[in-house]
């Protein structure tokens, strides 16, 4: 080795029961020099993060999905299994495990931690809120723990930090692996799991006493674990289903036995390992809950939290997004002076500075929607959302935790689709995915809002007013096709056995500072990574396809009279025609060629070429097609013409029959398009991710658009049929 | 477990019939045994105590607490968990 060579680093997985604090342990230890990717695959979150240990060598900690069992119940726990059995390709088994537990509720987190020991291999018993146990009164001898398990035993405070030096120092030691067994079965399965485990190829990476852990999976196993069926030969899957059959008919009860009979083992350890038991109840937690979960306040006060949070998020990112802008059009404008006028300055400032810009204006409010998501989750109040809403959510086969992604994508489908993975059921999550596009997100709002002040009159209707009524159907229909969809989806593509929908509520916390904002600041750069980067490129497509060929008869008639005009002096006149030559340069364009090319196919819809150039520039974000339209009418690409545009929709007339181009029934039927139509580029490049899949983001784009094209047919058509095209 | 004689013994109810604020000791779990292997690695072994805390706002699910855990379960799994009086 060069002398320069770095040492490779040391491996060191962060394992445990969900709530254990994992991922605050986790942020102590590496602070910000995280990253977050995928398993591949699967739709599970990776997460590594580095840390130097006393002795200057560096650490590479894995932040494992937070488990129950070896025994997989869901993709998360399936990736743990893996890793620790050394069967996951990508993420050779750790180094050393420091594993996490709850020392408030040690029964319970040791189940998982007696079947890791049991695998032989390095590791760490981590016990964590030790402050808590103690103002408890409950007083744990470390030592007794340490000798009856094998391992080191430490005792700390993640979220205060206490312990954390001596935790560093024992990470950078050799820890011998635990000998300890501690389960016993029942000899006839004994006997069964010794036969089954003679099947299970041999591994170079899976330890001797894992193929036990294996052949018992292959009898529980449902013809869901994947890893099984990649390292097992189909022959002893199926021998192994006859064999559970077989037990089956003698008695259910050999699927459990292991589960009774290491809380048994679990129970005589901390008779000699817990001093004093302490006060279990936590008081104070009670009391919340008392008021959150109640039948009455419990709902008010979440819809009044809800409320606060989306209220929040429009008024707080409203001025970041109105600074964002102004910044970047002084970009524009500064970069537009300082070059020459030609295709390169309008590349830059059109397309690119203009992309860059639209990416931007989404990150305030993504960033305070998750800043808003993290608090409520880390402080333990998501899970009385969840647990409130769980019976509302079940109608369509979902749970409650699939509700908070459904609300936050109606600021933005894209922090909705990213808030999904605290679903731990992978079909639930899945069937999330694909119906929050269909919530109407803010970018929608400016397209309502045009078409519903040119065509919805502002008439009363006894309480509210047309617009409003109008407005609400549309949020409306998107909820109404989301349910549907879910209701359709649960029952065939995303099908499946039973789930257990069983759901920890755990005890309330002060969310740490530092935890939030490295989540808000991971999720804000996964969003410029990956949708930004689609956004600025259909961007820059879109500036193409808009501004190329250039040219044609119309273009340079209107030149021509603008000169006439300028020579004149009339600087008002030139300005009418800049804002006509604009038009009709768009017109000519590709992507006027393009609206005209698939105008016959959005005729039926009520639809010109014009809405088909709307209908494409959309790509990019859904209301780029405000400023799109203004292009088209001649009102130069500024947003302000809001009020003149929607006269010129009203009065905008069909070139050939020189009659009205769009009735009330056609904006209707466009707005209909745009609540149903999958148009945004970059929630299906989140679904990609998301899903780790090209599969899903395909269905979403094909199904939503056939759906829009269905139901704006279904409006136009059938509207004109009883009576409302005129 | 289930050899457990469930006619003679009518102080056992299904836990979904636990009033809030009701103690009991799982006696057993029947249903689908995936889901009782599941219920039981969750630390509802049978032997343990269980206290019903409270149902949801609409009735479904329901928040027990076992060692010290408190859980969410919905009714249809509920109805599968054996409670014994303590």
């Amino acid at each position: 080795m060069s002398p320069h060579a770095e040492p490779a680093p040391r491996r060191i997985a962060i394992l445990g029961n969900p709530n254990a604090g994992k991922s605050t342990l986790f942020n102590a230890l590496t602070g910000l020099r995280q990253k977050v990717g995928n398993y591949p695959g699967v739709t599970v979150e990776k997460k590594t993060g580095f840390c130097d240990l006393p002795s200057g060598r560096r650490a590479e900690i894995v932040d494992l999905p937070g488990s129950y069992s070896l025994q997989p119940a869901s993709p998360d726990e399936m990736i743990v299994r893996d890793v620790l059995l050394g069967l996951q390709a990508d993420t050779p088994p750790p180094d050393l495990i420091v594993f996490v537990v709850d020392a408030t509720n040690l029964d319970r987190h040791l189940y998982l931690a007696l079947q890791v020991i049991e695998l032989g291999r390095p590791l760490l018993l981590v016990l964590n809120m030790m402050d808590m146990a103690g103002a408890r009164g409950l007083r744990i001898d470390e030592r007794a723990l340490e000798r009856q398990l094998g391992v080191p035993v430490l005792g700390i405070s993640a979220a205060k930090g206490e312990g954390l030096p001596a935790l560093r120092e024992l990470m950078d030691r050799d820890v011998e692996p635990s000998a300890r067994h501690f389960r016993q079965w029942p000899p006839h399965l004994q006997r069964v799991l010794d036969r089954l485990e003679q099947r299970v190829p041999r591994h170079a990476t899976l330890p001797a006493r894992a193929r036990h852990d294996l052949a018992l999976a292959m009898l529980l196993d449902h013809g869901e674990d994947d890893a099984l069926a990649r390292h097992v030969p189909p022959e002893a899957l199926a021998d192994a289903r006859t064999i559970a059959q077989s037990l089956d008919q003698r008695s259910p009860d050999w699927r459990s036995e292991d589960v009774t009979g290491r809380y048994e083992e679990i129970s005589t350890l901390l008779a000699e390992a817990v001093i004093a038991a302490g006060e279990r109840g936590d008081r104070r937690r009670d009391r919340i809950d008392r008021v959150l979960t109640h039948r009455v306040a419990g709902p008010v006060v979440f819809v009044v939290l809800m409320g606060a949070v989306f209220q929040s998020v429009f008024a707080w990112a409203q001025p970041a997004m109105d600074l964002i802008d102004l910044l970047v059009n002084r970009l524009g404008t500064v970069v537009g002076h300082a070059m020459p006028a030609g295709a390169l300055r309008s590349l830059l400032v059109d397309g690119i500075i203009a992309g860059v810009g639209t990416t931007l204006t989404f990150v305030p409010q993504i960033a305070i929607l998750f800043l808003f998501l993290c608090v409520l989750e880390d402080s333990g109040y998501m899970a009385r959302a969840a647990f409130i809403m769980d019976r509302i959510m079940s109608r369509v086969g979902l749970s409650g935790r699939s509700f908070i992604p459904l609300l936050s994508s109606f600021a933005c489908a894209i922090p909705g689709i990213m808030a999904t993975r605290s679903i731990d059921n992978r079909r639930d999550r899945l069937a999330t995915i694909m119906i929050a596009p269909f919530m109407s997100c803010s970018a929608r709002l400016p397209v309502y809002a045009l078409l519903i002040g040119a065509f919805v009159p502002n008439r009363w209707v006894g309480f509210v007013t047309l617009p409003g009524i109008t407005l609400f159907a549309m949020y409306f229909l998107g909820i109404a096709a989301a349910i549907s969809v879910a209701w359709v989806l649960k029952r065939t593509a995303l099908k499946g056995g039973r789930p257990l929908y069983v759901m920890e509520l755990p005890p309330y916390r002060m969310p740490s500072w530092r935890s939030v904002l490295i989540t808000v600041r991971e999720r804000s750069l996964l969003f410029l990574q990956k949708a930004g980067t689609v956004i600025l490129a259909v961007s820059v497509v879109l500036w193409f396809l808009a501004s190329y060929p250039k040219g044609g008869a119309a273009v340079h008639a209107l030149e021509s009279q603008k000169a006439a005009a300028v020579m004149a002096g009339d600087s008002a006149q030139a300005g009418v025609l800049d804002h006509r030559i604009a038009g009709a340069a768009l017109e000519h364009s590709f992507a006027g060629q393009v609206g005209r090319f698939i105008e016959p196919s959005i005729a039926p819809l009520g639809f010109d070429w014009r809405f088909g150039i709307g209908l494409i520039t959309s790509l990019a974000a859904r209301e780029v097609m405000v400023s799109t339209m203004a292009t088209v009418f001649n009102l130069g690409n500024v947003d302000s013409h809001v009020r003149p545009l929607r006269q010129s929709l009203r009065e905008a007339t069909d070139a050939r029959t020189g009659q009205r181009a769009y009735t009330p029934l056609a904006g209707i039927s466009l707005m209909v398009f745009y609540v149903l139509a999958c148009q945004c580029m970059s929630t299906l490049a989140v679904v990609r991710r998301e899903t780790n899949s090209w599969r899903w983001p395909i269905f979403m784009l094909v199904m939503m658009n056939a759906m829009a094209w269905v139901a704006s047919f279904a409006v136009f058509q059938g509207g004109k049929l009883l009576g409302f095209g005129a | 477990m289930s050899a457990a004689p469930r006619d003679a013994s009518n102080a056992e109810r299904a836990l979904d019939a636990l009033a809030a604020g009701e103690c009991g000791v799982i006696s057993d779990i029947d249903g689908d045994p995936s889901i009782a292997r599941r219920l039981m690695e969750l630390g509802l072994v049978p032997g343990t105590d269980i206290e019903m805390i409270r149902r949801a706002p609409l009735g479904d699910p329901l928040e027990v607490r076992v060692r010290g855990v408190h859980l969410s379960l919905r009714r249809t799994e509920a109805r599968h968990i054996h409670v014994a009086a303590r």
